[in-house]
């Protein structure tokens, strides 16, 4: 067992492995030139020993995760405290639960807990057999303890959890207390992370014991949208996307469904609307709507569902041609056909009986309004109101807004709505941001709550290096700390014109995880330069790799493949 | 069903159905393309991929009971390999949540799949058979019921029947039933070759245990038949080798590595998908990381590479890697490797130099010397030793006779090779290097293994192909954006008879089905139009136009 730096660095150096030193060279490169400066002040022996000092702890940081100070959990929980102990996980481990309220009907738990330790074990093959070890060494199960009795996954419910692992006992289990199932599937997610492959033991290692972590996140709102109309996802492909979501604690998958291209979802109100899919098998059922939204669920992951109105909508047009103003003039949506609001609200009616989230998107987003002052029976329609086009995109916003209400939901518009529309804006309206960074404040001094996706820092399409992913504060400028609770939290977006099932994960990961950071981790434990994080969101990236998940390299901007040979830790 | 005498009540009445279906194989292509918005139906293509040597079909929609049960006979029915892929199929042709349960109204057409294996020999072996036919009876007076029978010599024949089944079968989105179209279904399918490889390079990029079996997963989906372990090479070594435990120390990281449980578990994994692991130490070039851990392989610290020639040591260690893969990997081929081996360091080193001279040696002597030692270790272990084609090349008289010799640098040396007597791997860079981002699906899929050989009795000596996914700028991120869908195309090619290839006009469009059909699978595959392999779509679209 290494201990103590020194013995670290020995032992770092007996393993003689060329990577350190190209760590360590990537490293130095990306330390503050402050750092230097104040090294170069201290004089060339003092120097000298500073800098012998610094590259032992940096081994000693590098070199085994399994033994270091280093801690490897993505994200950051909010309190940690760990040791330097081992132990074995049983290849019997088990999950007890006495003591909890929570009856696990649905199986919620008890899945969680078995995807759990298949992920933990799909590194390598384990061939340890713990039987053989003192019990004293290893650890036998968990135990999961949780307060509510309920299963109800929605906006703002607790997920902070405890989790404990002693060094000793008599038995040994671990321990996670939470206030919802939620709560304790975040809390193995974060033991997942603590388990690692040893190929001295040649089984699974729970490293560091005894760690005491009690953690919850800072947004309750931690969202990625998928876009499901610029090309179809295959259910595969978005279920592997939701297991990733839930490796990084995110909760709220962003169904962006339907837009201009193409309307893949089946509404059983109005049927012939997916004739707008591609072709007649890039479509989604209800069963399968329901089935990714059961699926997310199980992961603790809300599924928000949009339907952009009145732009990005004409593929609705496809099955219902008079939605649009005319012929060769196909959008935005009739705002003078009392049929486009009877189909809404039939959308939205279906939409009530799959997605039980409370918040529904209505987009509002790019309203080109061209084609209603260009078409005669909506422009005498507008003339008969006594409406310019935008009061008709106002009129448009809000009587959906009305429709979206009478079905229970709380309503998320783009930002546009709001820069335009402003105070006429339901009050419950959540104003989703993207055009730029900064607009958060101005939502949240009108009253109004925000979920910040800023395009020049949360789009996933554009090319954004994951630095700016991670320092992307949702809640910069917001200097009345009494409006913080109105930013909901923040939300990448995965936009579909240029990506499909082949490219969708390496362009989501690890950029998303950088973010996903930013909104669990407690404020003060952010890393200031991104660069402290780098090392642990590299092994973050790799471990994604090691779970099947297609993660890119941290290099670059979302897009970029391996520049050449090298380790996955490296890149 | 290559030998009549093994047929049994069973095969007898499918032998009838072929005769009859013989009859009817140029009539009856009239295959609707029930699956796209296309019209038109009769001269729409058939959406298998590869393509089976012979099959009939006809203008029957069947629908399919989500509770579909096996029923096996014959000596290997009772195979595991049967039973569990079965059930993985089942999972991927009743993917949809709503074709899971069975409606209480409906009469499905087929409820029952009968799979008759005749030979209970699991041995997966190059030249195994791997043959099979499928047969989807048609609704009659005869038969109210449909039903479903795969009846192949051996479990492996039996895996590639339950594949075409599946892209037989797909999802109705009116009804939600899962749906076989164009029955009844008469199909005779065999390999054109016997060897249809892809190769996979976890030494300039570890792979995880996941992405491999990922990888081995969609190699199935597309008939290929062995992975090409390229397992080491200059940049690391991650593999265990108990009798010389310091190689690994090449690794990267001590988290990139393979255990030999690893490795036998991807072994297994591929096994039972009846994929053959052919792994690769490539000497004596291509090994500078073996020094990491036995500095002596190297001819000096600051010339280390090629492996030094003059210490048996080297030759001890590779006997050494050899017994210890023996345990590992079945396969009867085992690759030696052998390419670009640059001698500067022998010739500059001066013990090697030394040795050279004491032996009478030029470097290339010493190549020949090295390489054939090498096979030897091979051969005396009962491999088949494969070498690249440098080694042909340099010195084609002495190779062992028993040599397979893997084409790379271009088109020709297969020719030339199985003249000599030679057996023949085919993998045409200009083509078949899936690194070559440039090689559009075009030229991937109308390379031709047998080009330039005409005589039928050399012909046989070329086993089949290979692609190659060479590794530098390929990782777990993106290696299956580059292997698919070209792969894909090689995969036809090695497959499929020539004379039942469809014409050039309906390639794409099956291709371009074949492809979603992966992304269907989870399987990440590229867009099949872009000039530049795995390059993301140009802009919004269906699946099938990109």
């Amino acid at each position: 067992m290494v201990t103590s730096p020194l013995m670290c660095l020995r032992y770092c150096l007996t393993e003689s492995n060329n990577l350190l030193l190209l760590i360590l060279l990537q490293n130095l490169k990306e330390r503050s030139s402050a750092e230097f400066d104040r090294m170069l002040r201290m004089g060339r022996t003092r120097l000298k020993i500073a800098y012998i000092w610094y590259l032992v702890c940096f081994f000693a940081v590098y070199c085994d995760a399994d033994d270091a100070n280093e801690i490897n959990i993505w994200p950051m929980p909010v309190s940690v405290s760990f040791g330097s102990g081992n132990l074995h996980l049983s290849n019997n481990f088990e999950l007890i639960t006495e003591g909890s309220k929570f009856a696990d009907a649905s199986g919620i738990l008890k899945e969680a807990f078995s995807r759990t330790i298949d992920i933990v074990r799909s590194s390598h093959v384990v061939e340890l057999d713990t039987s053989k070890i003192k019990p004293s060494l290893v650890l036998k199960g968990i135990h999961v303890v949780i307060s509510s009795p309920s299963d109800e996954l929605q906006y703002g419910i607790d997920e902070s959890y405890k989790l404990n692992i002693p060094a000793q006992g008599n038995p040994i289990y671990a321990r996670i207390e939470a206030k919802t199932v939620y709560g304790a599937l975040h809390g193995l997610q974060t033991f997942s992370q603590i388990c690692s492959y040893s190929l001295s033991s040649r089984g699974i290692l729970v490293h560091q014991v005894p760690w005491t972590i009690a953690d919850q996140p800072r947004f309750s709102y931690r969202g990625l949208l998928i876009d499901t109309a610029r090309h179809y996802q295959p259910l595969r492909v978005i279920k592997k996307i939701i297991d990733a979501m839930a490796y990084t604690k995110l909760n709220v998958l962003h169904w962006h469904i339907v837009d201009t291209q193409s309307f893949p979802l089946e509404i059983p109100s109005y049927p012939k609307l997916w004739d707008g899919s591609f072709t007649i098998s890039e479509r989604y059922t209800v069963a399968d709507a329901a089935e990714i939204v059961s699926y997310a669920k199980k992961r603790g992951i809300n599924v928000l569902a949009e339907i952009d109105v009145p732009g990005h909508a004409e593929s609705w047009g496809f099955g219902y041609p008079s939605l649009r103003p005319s012929e060769n003039c196909t959008g935005p949506l009739d705002v003078s056909n009392d049929f486009t609001f009877k189909l809404i609200d039939g959308i939205l009616s279906d939409f009530s009986k799959i997605f039980k989230f409370k918040f529904v998107h209505l987009g509002g987003d790019e309203v080109d309004t061209s084609c209603w002052i260009l078409t005669p029976h909506v422009k005498s329609w507008l003339q008969k109101q006594g409406m310019g086009d935008s009061d008709a995109y106002q009129y448009f916003v809000l009587r959906v807004q009305k429709l979206a209400l009478s079905h229970g939901y709380e309503v998320i518009n783009w930002e546009e709505t709001f820069n335009e529309i402003g105070s006429k804006l339901n009050p419950q309206t959540v104003v989703h941001n993207w055009l730029a960074g900064g607009v958060a404040e101005k939502i949240v001094k009108a009253g109004l709550r925000c979920i910040v996706s800023n395009q020049d820092k949360w789009y996933l399409d554009h090319d954004i290096r994951w630095q700016d992913f991670y320092s992307n504060e949702p809640l910069e400028n917001i200097t009345n700390h009494q409006l913080h609770s109105r930013v909901l939290g923040g939300e990448v977006c995965m936009w579909g014109e240029l990506i499909d099932a082949a490219d969708i994960e390496q362009m989501v990961w690890p950029r998303a995880a950088a973010a996903a950071e930013r909104m669990w981790t407690s404020y003060d434990k952010l890393a200031k330069d991104p660069s402290d994080v780098r090392s642990r969101l590299s092994h973050f990236r790799c471990l994604l790799n090691q779970r099947g998940v297609a993660a890119g390299p941290l290099e670059g901007l979302g897009n970029t493949r391996p520049f050449g040979p090298g380790s996955c830790y490296t890149k | 069903m290559n030998s009549p005498s093994s047929f049994n009540p069973n095969s007898l009445l499918l032998a009838a159905l072929l005769l009859l279906s013989q009859l009817l194989l140029t009539t009856c292509r009239n295959l609707g393309l029930h699956q796209l918005n296309y019209d038109g139906a009769d001269d729409s293509p058939t959406y298998i991929w590869p393509l089976p040597s012979q099959y009939t079909s006809g203008n029957q929609t069947l629908t399919v009971n989500p509770n579909l049960t096996l029923f096996t006979s014959g000596n290997g029915g009772g195979s595991r390999i049967v039973s569990e892929a079965f059930d993985r199929y089942k999972r991927i042709i009743f993917e949809h949540a709503s074709s899971k349960l069975p409606s209480s109204g409906i009469d499905y057409d087929l409820d029952k799949l009968t799979i008759l294996v005749h030979s209970d020999d699991e041995e997966l072996q190059l030249g195994v058979d791997e043959s099979y036919n499928l047969l989807v009876a048609a609704r009659d007076a005869h038969s109210v019921i449909g039903e479903v029978t795969i009846e192949a010599n051996s479990v492996y024949g039996a895996l590639h029947g339950l594949e075409t089944l599946s892209q037989l079968c797909s999802f109705d989105y009116g009804t939600k039933t899962v749906k076989l179209y164009n029955a009844p279904w008469y199909i005779q399918d065999k390999p054109r070759f016997e060897y249809r490889g892809l190769l996979l390079d976890t030494s300039r990029h570890y792979l995880p245990i996941e992405i491999m079996k990922q990888v081995i997963e969609s190699m199935s989906y597309a008939k290929l038949n062995v992975l090409h372990w390229h397992i080491i090479d200059e940049q690391s070594f991650p593999l265990e080798v108990p009798s010389f435990p310091k190689l690994w120390k090449g690794a990267y990281t001590k988290w990139e590595r393979y255990t030999i449980d690893d490795a036998s578990e991807i072994v297994d994994f591929a096994k039972k998908r009846g994929i053959n692991v052919m792994a690769e130490v490539d000497v004596p070039g291509h090994a500078e990381s073996w020094g990491t851990g036995y500095p002596d392989l190297w001819p000096s610290s600051s010339c280390r590479e090629p492996l030094d020639v003059s210490k048996n040591f080297t030759f001890d260690l590779i006997s050494g890697i050899l017994s210890d893969m023996k345990k590992i990997f079945p396969f009867g081929l085992f690759h030696l490797g052998g390419d670009e081996v640059n001698t500067d360091c022998w010739t500059s080193t001066p013990h090697v130099q030394q040795w050279l001279q004491d032996h009478n040696m030029t470097a290339k002597d010493a190549y020949k010397y090295f390489v054939l030692r090498a096979q030897e270790i091979a051969i005396s272990l009962n491999w088949t030793p494969v070498n690249w084609e440098e080694t042909f090349n340099s010195f084609p008289t002495s190779l062992n006779p028993k040599t397979v010799v893997h084409n790379w640098l271009g088109a020709g040396v297969c020719p030339k090779a199985v003249a000599k007597g030679f057996r023949c791997i085919y993998s045409n860079q200009g083509f078949w290097y899936l690194d070559h981002l440039d090689v559009p699906w075009e030229l991937v899929y109308y390379a031709e293994p047998l080009e330039y050989i005409t005589d039928a009795s050399q012909q046989k000596l070329v086993l089949g192909g290979e692609v190659c996914m060479w590794g530098e700028t390929a990782d777990a991120s993106d290696v299956q954006q580059t292997i698919w869908p070209r792969a894909a195309a090689a995969a036809e090619r090695l497959w499929s008879a020539q004379e039942s290839r469809s014409s050039s006009t309906t390639v794409l469009e099956r291709l371009e089905y074949f492809r979603c059909l992966l992304t269907r699978r989870g399987v990440p595959a590229a867009p099949v139009r872009n000039f530049y392999a795995r390059s993301p779509p140009i802009g919004p679209g269906s699946c099938y136009r990109q």
